[in-house]
């Protein structure tokens, strides 16, 4: 995870000496992980690629702010969360991004439908998801789904630790309640 | 509600210190509740986790593009600042030329004179200033040392002047001398010759 850390600097390093191959190489570790983070709060394929690809562009035109190469992983997802609230605002200019619900995600059902992961289970939790507020939502996709710490959830979403606490905290309370009846009848 | 004497859900997470994790390690193990309130976290997070990542449809890339690219200024600032060394020159530099406004351009203390502000005109009229002094130095030296000598040479010449006029004096007693000496002797001739005269006349009569 270390070397992972100081290698992703060595390439901002790079790419901040104009070098876009090892842009490139860096998008390619992280472009999946910024896609599905904006698929989630977004809810439509399209939007997020193409937020995904202004995000990964206005990153390489800012990367010379980046003051510390060890957090890019919060710096970018802020520019992503940027980039995603801005699509709101444009879609909804009367400011009505807090209760934002995403748009119904097209072909949920099919979404890592496997053996091990059944249909029914991913319906319910794209379901229960889409019940909570967009900032409920988005903490629970940066904290269960993207791994961060409380303290980069804070910085990304530009929010206090204890806000961040108290915004997942009460997401997974109202989960686990709307996830209950599928765990009852055994599907997990 | 738990009875954990930390939040069970900053315990899950891994949010506690250390020393709250141990205490509250030892209440869950002995605490059936909140065990049962971690495996509905747990199965929370789990069924969550059932949401599986799609693969992104198109992959993202650049081109090297100038557009794109930083300028040459950039590059170069970017470098300036990736490189200690150089960085320490350019802090180096920058204090040398704060040293330098500063002492330009420092406020003058309340009750003391004005200092002087330091042109090219200033310094050569101080330099002229300077070697004027010097050369009247030089030039009162010089005729303060040919006056003194000259002065020597006065000295020497009324000395000199003196002693001929005593030996001139002394010569010229010499000569009156001598001179009342043959007189004397005249006189006395004539005198002794009167008495001889006087002599032979009484002897006739």
């Amino acid at each position: 995870m270390i070397f992972r850390a100081v290698e992703d600097a060595d390439l901002i390093r790079k790419a901040r000496r104009g070098d876009v191959e090892a842009y490139n190489l860096l998008i390619s570790r992280w472009e999946r992980r910024v896609y599905n983070y904006l698929l989630r709060i977004v809810a439509n394929r399209e939007d997020a690629l193409d937020l995904s690809q202004d995000v990964f562009l206005k990153a390489y035109q800012n990367l010379r702010k980046l003051d510390d190469p060890a957090r890019f992983a919060p710096w970018l997802y802020r520019i992503a969360h940027n980039e995603a609230y801005s699509l709101f605002r444009k879609r909804r200019p009367e400011g009505e991004t807090e209760e934002l619900q995403p748009e119904t995600m097209e072909g949920a059902a099919t979404v890592g439908g496997n053996a091990v992961f059944p249909v029914e289970l991913t319906l319910a939790v794209s379901g229960a998801l889409r019940k909570l507020t967009a900032d409920q939502r988005e903490t629970v996709i940066l904290k269960i789904y993207q791994g961060f710490k409380f303290e980069e959830i804070a910085e990304i979403v530009a929010a206090p630790v204890s806000t961040v606490k108290s915004r997942l905290y009460t997401a997974l309370d109202l989960l686990k309640t709307e996830l209950a009846p599928i765990k009852a009848r055994g599907v997990s | 509600m738990s009875c954990s004497p930390f939040d069970l859900r900053d315990y899950y997470f891994k949010d506690l210190a250390e020393n709250e994790r141990r205490l509250t390690e030892v209440h869950v193990k002995t605490c059936a509740h909140c065990r049962e309130e971690l495996d509905r976290l747990r199965g929370t997070e789990a069924a969550l986790l059932a949401l599986r990542e799609e693969e992104i449809p198109q992959r993202i890339g650049f081109v090297s593009d100038p557009v794109f690219q930083p300028s040459a200024f950039r590059r170069g600032w970017d470098a300036l600042w990736g490189s200690a060394a150089r960085l320490g020159f350019a802090s180096a530099a920058m204090l040398s030329v704060a040293l330098v406004v500063f002492s330009l351009t420092r406020p003058v203390p309340q009750g003391a004179a004005p200092a002087p502000a330091i042109t090219r005109a200033a310094m050569q009229a101080e330099m002229q200033a300077d070697f004027s002094n010097r050369m009247n130095d030089a030039v009162a030296k010089a005729v303060a040392a040919s006056e003194a000598r000259q002065a020597r040479q006065t000295q020497d010449l009324l000395a000199a002047s003196d002693r001929r006029h005593a030996l001139e004096t002394q010569a010229m007693m010499v000569r009156v001398q001598e001179y009342l000496e043959v007189e004397k002797k005249h006189l006395n001739t004539l005198i002794l010759a009167s008495n001889n005269a006087g002599s032979a006349g009484g002897d006739v009569r």
